[in-house]
């Protein structure tokens, strides 16, 4: 409707608000993208070239596949959000840097069509999309992807084979502390727990340096990309689970003590907490409901680590929970109104 | 001192720099005329006057002998062009009077009356006589308000300064630039309802708050004081004013008076200051006019009814195609408007022509279920499940979530990165429910008569 008046030519109608903060998809998926930025450049430095091809492959073979199956099935194509990317970029980073490449397609593959698009794309899969993706691998190839992790410390030159294939590459089977400790042959000493706090050692692309994921949570948590509930939930529970646990078991404090150390420094709980249980779709919303969702991945991680026929527990965890966070939703704050005191006085009125 | 505050809103661009220094000026209408809603609060008026009688300022032209009616009086003297339905905010057409001036100025007014010794009822009857409503949107007739059922105990009334809309300035100028009327305005109020009074300062607008305690203490008040709430939206809202002040929440469905509260707001103070000092009757109304396709944004004082396309280009202008929403309102709560026919009621506290960089044109995309609207909902609901519950048609998911406690504040909607229209669904759910709840209430009646 034109206006003279108004000196103007449209003018547009709709509801209230018209203010917005004007945040986007894209801009969180970005910010997302800078925080896992470190842990890509610090897999490529202790792992090598191949770690750089793994990553490449993952994101370019996840966002392909996104606008494919969108291209398919007739969707807005929508890659330019950046949630493809992010996916493919967390998916190189909690595999080793030794999977062949056409592994990692197939794994993308897996993550961005059966775990997302198929239950009907960003924001409506139930199950975490590089985690998905990770588990189809470790199921179906568990011989290459459980048994090659490439030690930095081998002494091969991690720039001269990139492109080679896994059998030929210095891999330590069960290299990792994990299956040490779950066999009980692990030994710790200080030194050890400062390579692995740095991250200078044998595991998944961006796992292992816990400095840098602790970095990256305190840069999500700054820019409000993720809430600290789940995260913080999921952590603590191993932490007061792996000391109790030891504790009943060994009968000393500092033992325990211990253990909790290198549950934290080892596997891929605290990467898992950082950008896995804060993922949007497949995490409840409430705060009830994402403090319950911490709580149940940190137990189940436990358990898996203490008792379960795997050395690490967090990417099932994490799974299982998913299933269970839409009901979670049902656990929400108390509205406005509602308090005890509130209720008491509605009750004087009338 | 403690600043006041409570959980969840938001912090949007105040953008109160473009007006805040601009002075309260007076204003009238280019047309020298004026159309006033025959109804602008309470139940539905009558008009008192034909087409061709003659007006004077002051005057009462429509009211209802209804108990929750506020009358509405000629806002200049002039004589009755027409009456018929016009334009007003909310994009409605309800009756109005249009007056043309004839610029003799002349008033009608009601003889001066002492609020502190006049007694209660006399006082509430003036506030009724001179239309006084409440000025900060709502409009509910503030002599109800003022007059709780007797069961009610009133501790405090509120004075709601915190302005906390983005872009309106104009509570912060009457407040700066006539503290003496706010604080005698509310101590009226206090006096009526027997309470103590707090005016509730948005940190913002700190710098006031020396002006109203001075104010206080040249008046001997002793049971008024300033406090200091946090500059949040939406920390206007009466719920959330009366959490952060008092501590005490407002039950599901009640009113503030449920939590011994009544809140008033700044224009409508003075309103009341005026009824009794000068006998004047609610006929003007300062308003902001702000806003990026603004030319120079400012402070208007107009006379009620006075048609907001009338001010240009001799009280403000607007850049050339710059304007993309005319909001009756400030940008959060306001209602947008096709045009700037439209009269100034008594609850239009500004005018905001927003361009295309200040608004959002944008279309919905799929939301992502990041929870932002639940981190910012004052009324701590969950607005992603209530759109969800929604879009399933399930209504009693939706009322479990928090559909008809939503205070329609439009915080989910402001912080949701996919744009999702979230309050404005909201709108839509609660009309669907309570259409449902009158069907019902209709059908229980019936089936009552049929026995």
């Amino acid at each position: 409707m034109t206006d003279t008046k108004a000196n103007t030519k449209e003018i547009y109608l709709s509801s209230s608000p018209h203010f917005t903060f004007g945040s986007s998809t894209q801009w969180i998926m970005a910010t997302v993208l800078i925080a896992l930025l470190p842990e890509c450049i610090y897999g490529v430095i202790v792992f090598g070239l191949r770690a750089l091809v793994t990553i490449i492959a993952s994101v370019v073979s996840a966002v392909f596949f996104e606008y494919l199956f969108q291209k398919i099935t007739k969707r807005e194509v929508v890659v330019s959000n950046l949630s493809a990317a992010v996916t493919g970029v967390l998916l190189a980073l909690v595999i080793p840097s030794t999977t062949p490449v056409w592994m990692v397609v197939i794994g993308a593959l897996v993550a961005v069509v059966i775990a997302k698009g198929l239950f009907g794309g960003i924001g409506s899969n139930t199950f975490n999309p590089a985690l998905t993706g990770r588990a189809f691998m470790f199921m179906s190839f568990s011989a290459i992807m459980g048994a090659s992790w490439f030690n930095p410390e081998s002494g091969v030159s991690k720039w001269s084979y990139a492109l080679t294939g896994a059998s030929n590459v210095d891999a330590v089977s069960s290299a990792t502390i994990l299956s040490q400790i779950e066999s009980g042959t692990a030994s710790i000493d200080g030194a050890t727990m400062l390579q692995y706090f740095v991250g200078n050692r044998a595991g998944c692309i961006g796992e292992t340096s816990i400095m840098l994921i602790l970095l990256s949570f305190i840069f999500l948590l700054v820019t409000k990309v993720i809430d600290w509930r789940a995260p913080v939930t999921m952590v603590g529970t191993v932490i007061v689970a792996t000391f109790v646990s030891s504790v009943i078991s060994t009968g000393s404090a500092s033992i325990a003590a211990t253990d909790v150390i290198m549950a934290l420094l080892t596997g891929g709980l605290l990467f898992g907490a950082t950008f896995m249980v804060t993922d949007y779709a497949t995490a409840p919303v409430t705060k009830p409901g994402r403090l319950v969702f911490g709580f149940g991945c940190g137990l189940i991680t436990f358990l898996i680590r203490r008792f379960g026929g795997y050395p690490e527990g967090v990417m099932f965890s994490i799974l299982i929970m998913n299933a269970v966070a839409p009901f979670l939703n049902n656990l929400t704050s108390r509205k406005y109104g509602y308090g005890k005191k509130a209720m008491q006085l509605k009750k004087e009125g009338k | 001192m403690k600043t006041h505050t409570f959980k969840g809103g938001i912090y949007p661009q105040e953008m109160k720099e473009l007006s805040k220094d601009c002075a309260i000026v007076d204003a009238f209408p280019s047309t020298k005329t004026v159309t006033i809603p025959v109804t602008m609060g309470g139940a539905p008026n009558t008009p008192l006057v034909k087409v061709g009688d003659v007006v004077k300022r002051g005057q009462v032209i429509a009211k209802s002998d209804k108990f929750m009616s506020a009358p509405v009086h000629a806002s200049v003297s002039g004589k009755v062009k027409k009456i018929q339905s016009c334009l007003v905010t909310g994009n409605m057409e309800v009756p109005c009077i249009t007056i043309e001036a004839d610029g003799s100025n002349e008033t009608e007014y009601m003889p001066v009356l002492d609020p502190f010794t006049c007694g209660k009822q006399a006082a509430l009857d003036r506030i009724r006589d001179a239309g006084i409503v409440g000025m900060g949107g709502a409009s509910f007739p503030t002599h109800v308000k003022l007059n709780p059922p007797a069961d009610k105990k009133i501790n405090y009334v509120l004075l709601n300064a915190a302005e906390c809309e983005p872009y309106l300035t104009v509570d912060e100028r009457t407040l700066l630039e006539t503290p003496e009327k706010v604080v005698d305005g509310l101590n009226i109020v206090m006096n009526i309802v027997g309470a103590e009074g707090i005016i509730a300062l948005e940190t913002n607008k700190d710098y006031i708050k020396p002006l109203l305690e001075n104010e206080i203490q040249k008046n001997n008040i002793k049971n008024m004081s300033v406090a200091l709430c946090k500059t949040k939206y939406p920390q206007g809202c009466e719920k959330n004013i009366v959490d952060a002040i008092l501590g005490i929440e407002i039950p599901a469905g009640g009113l503030p008076a449920d939590a011994g509260a009544i809140i008033t707001n700044v224009g409508t103070v003075c309103a009341i200051s005026d009824a009794f000092r000068k006998g004047m009757p609610l006929v003007d109304r300062a308003l902001t006019i702000s806003g990026g396709a603004v030319e120079k944004p400012c402070n208007l004082r107009v006379p009620v009814g006075t048609i907001v396309g009338d001010l240009i280009p001799d009280a403000f202008t607007l850049k050339q195609d710059a304007t993309v929403k005319i909001v009756s309102g400030g940008p959060m709560m306001g209602f947008a408007m096709t045009n700037t026919q439209f009269p100034v009621a008594k609850g239009t506290s500004g005018i905001t022509f927003l361009t295309k960089e200040e608004t959002y044109l944008v279309d919905e995309s799929q939301c992502i279920s990041c929870g932002r609207c639940v981190e910012a909902c004052p009324m701590h609901l969950t607005p992603v499940m209530i759109v969800r519950e929604l879009k399933a048609e399930n209504l009693a998911g939706a009322k479990k979530f928090g559909l008809m406690d939503c205070i329609e504040c439009g915080c989910c909607s402001y912080v949701c990165p996919s744009n999702v229209r979230l309050v404005q669904r909201f709108r839509i759910g609660k009309g669907i429910v309570r259409a449902k709840m009158a069907e019902e209430r209709a059908k229980a009646s019936a089936a009552g008569v049929s026995k």
